[in-house]
């Protein structure tokens, strides 16, 4: 596995340029760029479902999700550069394991969300609430973000070989 | 930092015209959590900045994210009062969507500088200069 992931980071030119002055710290900065945009779309649609910003169009705000997931697609990118740099200090990595579950649990949410909830929601009224279950979908997504972004703070602190995965 | 980047992101998007036009003036309770989100911002900055004075202070970085900080609070500001008072009723005009633009890069530049200052300090400890 970790021969894999760092093979895949060494052909693709992945290694050399994280490896350069400032690779790591631009993929960084674009990594949380990414977040920004997340929360700034997912979590303020999150929000509005739990009943802030009373008379926002939920139809309308939706609109805003295209940018969350434009990125969700840079944290990706940049996640995949920085594990296949290092494979060996994120995969026995506990805060990395448990942003990757928690990424899981968003991901199920979300997937729940657009085949059960998302059509129900757009066409409610912006002066109305949503449903129960649309309200449980967006704390879960506000929950799980919230400690997506811990975790991924406490990388740093965990790095292997001083912290081992506590649970293997 | 997301919740403060996140929303202003939002803002932003909407005043240029990339997401639909609805209403603003609901908008103001997010700006609620974005100061809640501000002042963590700021206290746990000089929290940071009391543990390591001179590594930020003599690090240009750090003027560099402070100054591109306090422009994006101070736009926001700006913003939440004209959304307030109802000014931004014609708020497609050229000056508000330049302000817009200048926010979402304002922000950018405060989150790369912020990356980058663990990575471009020369000194740690102040004991250096005693």
């Amino acid at each position: 596995m970790l021969e894999l992931l760092s093979n895949f980071a060494h052909t693709t030119g992945i290694y050399e340029f994280m490896n350069s002055p400032w690779g790591w710290p631009t993929a960084e900065s674009i990594h949380f760029l990414g977040l920004c945009m997340l929360i700034g779309t997912i979590g303020v649609f999150d929000l509005r479902m739990l009943g802030f910003g009373q008379n926002i169009s939920y139809k309308d705000l939706h609109k805003l999700v295209k940018f969350g997931v434009g990125g969700y697609l840079l944290n990706v990118t940049t996640g995949v550069m920085f594990l296949t740099t290092a494979p060996d200090q994120y995969i026995f990595n506990p805060a990395f394991q448990t942003k990757m579950l928690f990424m899981l649990i968003a991901g199920i949410n979300m997937l729940w969300f657009y085949a059960t909830t998302s059509s129900q929601v757009k066409a409610t009224e912006a002066a109305l609430a949503v449903s129960n279950r649309a309200k449980a979908i967006a704390l879960v997504s506000l929950v799980c973000w919230s400690v997506i972004i811990v975790c991924g703070r406490l990388i740093t602190y965990f790095r292997p070989p001083y912290h081992w995965c506590l649970w293997c | 930092m997301a919740i403060v980047v996140g929303i202003n992101f939002a803002i932003a998007l909407r005043l240029i015209g990339w997401v639909p036009q609805f209403n603003l003036g609901p908008f103001n309770r997010f700006y609620q959590i974005h100061w809640v989100g501000a002042t963590v911002v700021l206290l746990s900055g000089l929290g940071l900045l009391l543990a390591y004075p001179a590594k930020a202070l003599t690090n240009p970085v750090f003027y560099l994210k402070f100054t591109a900080l306090s422009i994006g609070l101070l736009i926001a500001a700006w913003l939440q009062k004209q959304i307030q008072s109802n000014r931004l009723r014609n708020f497609a005009t050229a000056k508000i969507k330049a302000i817009a633009a200048l926010s979402i890069v304002l922000w950018i530049i405060a989150i790369t500088a912020g990356r980058f200052l663990a990575y471009t300090n020369s000194v740690l400890l102040a004991s250096r200069f005693f």
